[in-house]
């Protein structure tokens, strides 16, 4: 496969497999993937199909054990922890299905808390995002005061504030009631409209994967043609 | 400068983290305060004892030998007794050699009565005890030797005649039943020749004091100064030889008397003190040992329960060192806060020593080396539930519950 100028990541033949007590488990059987700058894509399928393994190589959270992954046309396969932990800090930004927000500081903090890691917090552009998800007056809440949609929205706001092209949502509106499901929906929609962020999807749910531009099906380890 | 502010926030979170269990922070801490307070303690009593081993040795210099009559050799009575004192006046390698018969004796005069230390002796004692006249001046052995006269200590002369100054001299006190006539005043000295303390006794010629005072209820001993450093050893040998002589000591039988030269007798105090210091100290080590023990037993409880928050921080980008350093933080902040705790409860305790009227010098070093100790052993234990946390893989850190 041909690498792009606007190609944002390119997996090549991507395997991934845990052996528990001596038994090998494939999880993860030669993936094949390029998405765009500007890409809205749905990950789809069964439980146990490896969606989640591919979520988390894709999000530097994992490494697999062979096949090559160019993101931003740096090999992150070759890199070291500290240099994934970087590019996870500069590049990608996570929202995840339980919202993940650390329940000792405010929203505020929680919000800058990746800019803090950087070493560049930006109080200004946090309280900026945070009128963006519509949750300014409540930024000195801790994030046990507020609902889960609530929650999700502050997850969003932290996952854009060092400005990264990559979004990465796992099953961002699992936790959630339809109606708070669309809202959430709607703003990381708006992301990838309005300030062209490339967003990768997990979900389980048919009408929300269609909200993407393109759908990948994966059962066993692989993706469905 | 960004790096003093990222360092800062990490504390800051430490802070907090500490914060949030107040109780459990206390208690972690108390291992390190008591350990913390224990080195204070122990240096300042290491160095009060010191200081008192040289206060009451001051007055001695190393080449004194002291001469005693144990209270009892095998039921026979010593025969320790003035006249040994000039066959050991024979010996060369010693350059004086005194007398002295002590005890404590009611005296009065002006109306004030105290029981005060008599110390009948030759008036050599002024040069072997290093003894300075405010005023007045030392008996004349040839002339005075029997006459009723005393030079006296400060703490007399106060007890006394209300005062320590000059004009107590040519005055009367009244020792046992005897009157006897001032003829010297000695300035302050702080410490003791042999077995007497010299600001509270009263200087008498030897004669004097046994006839007119103590009598055989006396203390007897004999004071004696070598002429060199170099010559203790044989002075000593030399003395023993002439003292079993002259008390018709058959080969094999024990001496009735004791010789110690008080450099090795001083020595021996100093060390006695120093491996009680040593001792006191290891168990201030113990103790924080524990402290510490205690801090990495705790942390390793916070890292498990706080495996969710580790996984997402590493999951939006948190660096390995930057989770080994909010950790770190946490055992150098219960560690130093626990010795700065320790430290101001020392002064506390320095306060209750002194009520108990214990001897203790207070010792800058003593903080130093407490805050080190404390600091290296708060590390020490809290690097490996640090490194763990660092270590955690965010995957397995975020799926804990």
């Amino acid at each position: 496969m041909k690498l792009n100028k606007s190609n944002l990541l390119v997996l090549e033949n991507i395997r991934r497999e845990y052996t528990v007590g001596g038994t090998t488990y494939p999880i993860l059987r030669g993936i094949d993937l390029t998405v765009k700058t500007g890409d809205f894509l749905a990950l789809m399928g069964p439980s146990g199909s490896g969606k989640s393994t591919l979520l988390n190589i894709i999000g530097c959270l994992d490494t697999p054990n062979s096949g090559k992954y160019n993101l931003k046309d740096n090999d992150v396969s070759k890199m070291t922890i500290s240099d994934l932990a970087e590019v996870r800090n500069k590049h990608i930004g996570f929202i995840f299905q339980n919202f993940n927000l650390i329940p000792s500081i405010s929203v505020l903090e929680n919000v800058l808390l990746p800019s803090f890691y950087l070493g560049n917090e930006d109080q200004k552009k946090a309280e900026e995002l945070l009128v963006l998800v519509g949750l300014k007056d409540r930024m000195h809440y801790r994030p046990n005061d507020l609902s889960g949609g609530q929650k999700q929205r502050v997850a969003i706001a932290r996952s854009l504030i060092n400005n990264p092209s990559l979004i990465l949502a796992d099953e961002p509106t699992g936790a959630l009631d339809s109606k708070t499901g669309h809202e959430i929906m709607e703003l990381i929609s708006s992301l990838n409209r309005d300030q062209n962020k490339t967003v990768l999807m997990v979900t389980h749910d048919m009408n929300i994967a269609h909200m993407a531009h393109r759908i990948i099906e994966l059962s066993d380890g692989k993706i469905n043609k | 400068m960004n790096d003093i502010k990222f360092t800062t926030k990490l504390l800051k979170l430490s802070v907090l983290a500490l914060l949030s269990n107040p109780f459990r922070t206390m208690l972690t801490m108390l291992g390190i305060i008591i350990g913390s307070l224990t080195i204070i303690i122990v240096v300042a009593l290491g160095e009060g004892a010191k200081r008192d081993i040289e206060q009451q040795y001051s007055s001695m210099s190393v080449t004194t030998i002291l001469v005693n009559a144990p209270s009892t050799v095998e039921g026979a009575r010593s025969k320790l007794n003035y006249d040994d004192v000039v066959e050991l006046k024979a010996i060369d390698s010693l350059k004086t050699v005194i007398p002295q018969l002590s005890g404590k004796v009611q005296m009065q005069s002006e109306g004030n009565s105290s029981n005060l230390s008599v110390l009948g002796t030759t008036s050599d004692v002024k040069e072997l005890a290093n003894l300075k006249l405010i005023s007045g001046k030392f008996w004349d052995d040839e002339v005075d030797g029997r006459a009723k006269v005393a030079v006296i200590g400060a703490i007399v002369a106060e007890e006394l005649f209300g005062s320590r100054t000059a004009d107590v001299v040519g005055k009367t006190i009244v020792v046992g039943k005897k009157e006897f006539e001032v003829i010297g005043l000695l300035e302050y000295k702080g410490g003791s020749v042999g077995p007497t303390t010299i600001d509270d006794s009263i200087f008498t010629p030897y004669d004097s004091a046994y006839r007119y005072i103590l009598g055989i209820n006396g203390r007897f001993n004999i004071n004696a100064q070598a002429k060199d450093v170099s010559r203790i050893g044989e002075a000593v040998d030399q003395m023993s030889t002439v003292l079993r002589e002259t008390h018709n000591l058959k080969a094999g039988t024990n001496d009735d008397f004791r010789v110690r030269d008080m450099g090795s007798t001083v020595s021996s105090a100093v060390n006695s003190s120093r491996t009680m210091g040593i001792l006191l100290a290891s168990v201030g080590v113990i103790v924080l040992v524990v402290g510490g023990i205690g801090i990495m037993n705790i942390m390793y409880v916070t890292v498990t329960e706080r495996t969710k928050e580790i996984g997402i921080r590493k999951a939006i980008g948190a660096k390995e060192e930057y989770i080994l350093m909010q950790f770190i933080f946490e055992a150098f902040l219960m560690s130093f806060i626990g010795f700065l705790i320790g430290a101001v409860l020392s002064f506390g305790a320095f306060f209750l020593l002194k009520q108990f009227a214990v001897a203790y010098v207070v010792v800058w070093w003593s903080y130093l080396l407490s805050f080190l100790v404390t600091i290296s052993i708060g590390l020490f234990f809290g690097y490996y539930p640090a490194k763990k946390a660092s270590a955690l893989n965010p995957i397995d850190a975020l799926r804990y519950e």
